[in-house]
């Protein structure tokens, strides 16, 4: 997966691009609206993550010249601008998904699995881990082709496993997807563990390997296998 | 009382103090104007007289109208006298009081005594003539004192007036309110204008900064704790940390999720304040009661809570959409977090209210400081104390009445709409 980091804030530009060079993805990076453009005019990419606030222009400009001339390309902004007006004007010029600054790296890594299965995977509907299934479309999960019953918040926690594989993921970036807005995170650690012990309980009763590392009571992650 | 009667009432009283001591002045001067002018006018008499007795040389007793003249025997000393005197009048059959001339005159080597009245202006017809005419003046006065004052005040106070309607359309939050004061010639009023003016456009201007501090201060804050959240999460994911120094991150990562909420709500009260929702829409309340309980259908039953629900179908209420789903989400996240396990929570809505009952432990504040910003009942809490907070700011702007009550260990909020 190539993916171009357009972002003026050099300190978060780095901790972006270090986190998704790590998983063999290509990540490139353009500080400015001119980088960008010849950056763009220059190599393909799959996904731009684009700030809308750059010193020498508009990210919402330039949304406009990607969707023109490589309409096939997904885009993600993030701003710390979180005005509905923005967010809607960037999803209505055909940007995939709006992250508001400030985010955790899991998040944008599971928002851009989703646009890039969407877009480049045609949709790709099912996810699997050895015996485990999810079914993107159907919200079902299959362990040994038997059916789970999970919640629907049970479900979103295993999906965003699935996308962040090998990645720590804190109660806090679970609690925060699980919940966004509803819930301030500390309240939810609790329901976070909960959550995580029915799921592990369900998978295992299934005949499931469960596949989740406790790491040091802080977060949990899923164990290369 | 206005200016225009306070005016009046003071110029009809101290108007009326100088009429008094005028009508006093009126009436000595004319008493004197008129004592003087009889005297002058008997005097004159006393010339003729003495013509008449130099001419005649009378050897009795003259006694005519109003005239006496008595020769006397020795030569006496030649003087004036005036004095009062009641002599019967002859056309109106009375006596009247008459000023009387007794004059002794030395005419030809002899002394005659010379007697000369006339009917006498009274002080008191004088005075009723006075009286009479200054109490009409006065009520002529009086009269175009009123009519006038009302008038010429009506046409010199309207631009006081017209200043008074424009500070009272000024409004602080509308951006776009430009105070505007009449042309006035009055100096006073131009001064009050001006003044005004000054003090609408620093007052705008304070206004405006403190705005956008809180505006930028909130929104510049995101991009430091995306920095250092990113930072955080590069370092939690690198795999060489021990125990003490991933919990150490996560302690550093749990703070900074704090002061990202912060930041959020403080935003929020700033976009709710500038009225920046403004996606009013007829929005169907009950359905979306609906799906913020089940939103938290999960996290109410980890906690073991009860929940009951007595929805009236489409309700409706005219709001912003992204409003109404903020100012559900934080009452329904209070009923939960401020809950015991086992506890419960009862939400009901009707046509004009909408009442979230919630068990829990006895406030340690004022109820009434609960809307306060960071108010909370246990300070020490993880809640950041903006959550009623933005609840009234939601309420303030739709009108809605929201009401909290507490008895035996259960919470009320209220909102009626």
């Amino acid at each position: 997966m190539k993916l171009l980091l357009v972002e003026d804030q050099v300190e978060l530009a780095n901790s972006i691009h270090n986190y998704f060079s790590r998983e063999g993805d290509v990540c490139e990076y353009a500080n400015s609206f001119t980088a960008a453009s010849e950056k763009l005019h220059g190599y393909q990419y799959d996904i731009l993550i684009l700030d809308i606030m750059l010193p020498d222009g508009n990210g919402l400009e330039l949304l406009e010249v990607v969707k023109r001339n490589w309409p096939e390309m997904g885009v993600i902004i993030i701003s710390a601008k979180n005005a509905l007006d923005d967010r809607l004007k960037g999803l209505d010029l055909g940007a995939d998904d709006y992250l508001p600054k400030p985010f955790h790296l899991v998040e944008l890594n599971a928002r851009i699995k989703a646009v890039f299965r969407r877009r480049l995977q045609k949709g790709e509907n099912v996810v699997a881990l050895n015996e485990i299934q999810i079914n993107l479309d159907t919200h079902e999960v299959h362990v040994h082709d038997q059916l789970l019953d999970l919640t629907k918040k049970e479900f979103e926690l295993l999906h965003y496993f699935f996308v962040n594989r090998k990645r720590l993921l804190t109660k806090q970036a679970i609690a925060e997807h699980l919940w966004g807005d509803y819930m301030d995170a500390a309240d939810s650690f609790d329901f976070v563990y909960q959550h995580i012990k029915n799921l592990r309980k369900k998978i295992t009763k299934a005949g499931g390997e469960d596949y989740l590392d406790t790491v040091y009571g802080v977060g949990y992650k899923v164990r290369s296998v | 009382m206005n200016l225009i009667i306070r005016v009046t009432l003071l110029f009809v009283a101290v108007s009326l103090v100088v009429f008094l001591i005028g009508g006093v002045i009126s009436f000595n001067v004319m008493m004197g104007e008129v004592d003087a002018e009889q005297k002058r006018f008997l005097r004159e008499r006393l010339n003729r007289v003495s013509l008449i007795i130099e001419r005649r040389n009378p050897e009795d007793t003259l006694e005519r109208n109003k005239l006496t003249i008595i020769p006397l025997e020795t030569i006496s000393e030649e003087k004036v006298v005036f004095s009062d005197t009641l002599v019967m009048h002859a056309q109106l059959e009375r006596m009247e009081t008459h000023l009387k001339l007794e004059a002794i005159k030395n005419l030809n080597g002899k002394s005659y005594r010379v007697i000369i009245y006339d009917v006498i202006v009274e002080p008191d017809d004088i005075k009723d003539g006075l009286v009479e005419s200054l109490v009409k003046i006065y009520l002529i006065l009086l009269g175009a004192v009123i009519v006038v004052g009302f008038i010429v005040s009506a046409y010199m106070l309207r631009p006081f007036n017209l200043t008074l309607q424009a500070i009272k359309k000024f409004s602080l939050k509308d951006e776009d309110s430009v105070i505007s004061f009449p042309k006035t010639g009055i100096a006073e009023f131009k001064r009050l204008n001006q003044f005004l003016e000054e003090m609408t456009e620093k007052v705008k201007s304070d206004y405006q900064s403190l705005k956008e501090f809180s505006e930028n201060a909130s929104h510049e804050l995101q991009t430091p704790i995306a920095i250092i959240q990113g930072k955080l999460e590069v370092l939690l994911d690198s795999n060489k940390l021990d125990e003490d120094q991933v919990n150490q991150i996560s302690s550093a990562q749990h703070t900074l999720s704090r002061l990202k909420n912060l930041s959020t709500s403080l935003s929020i009260l700033t976009r709710i304040e500038n009225k920046e929702f403004d996606q009013v829409s007829s929005i169907n309340l009950s359905s979306q009661v609906d799906k913020m309980l089940n939103e938290f259908k999960e996290l109410i039953e980890l906690k073991s809570i009860s929940l009951t629900v007595e929805i009236q179908p489409h309700v409706k209420i005219d709001a912003d959409e992204v409003l109404c789903e903020l100012l559900l989400t934080n009452l329904l996240n209070n009923a939960v977090r401020h809950n015991w396990e086992n506890g419960a929570i009862h939400v009901s809505l009707q046509e004009d209210m909408l009442e979230i009952r919630n068990s829990g432990p006895d406030l340690e504040i004022d109820p009434n400081e609960l809307f306060h910003r960071f108010k909370k009942s246990n300070q020490s809490s993880n809640s950041l104390g903006l959550g009623l907070a933005i609840v009234k700011k939601i309420c303030d702007l739709y009108s809605c009445r929201l009401e909290y009550f507490q008895s035996d260990k259960q919470h009320t909020v209220k909102v009626s709409f």
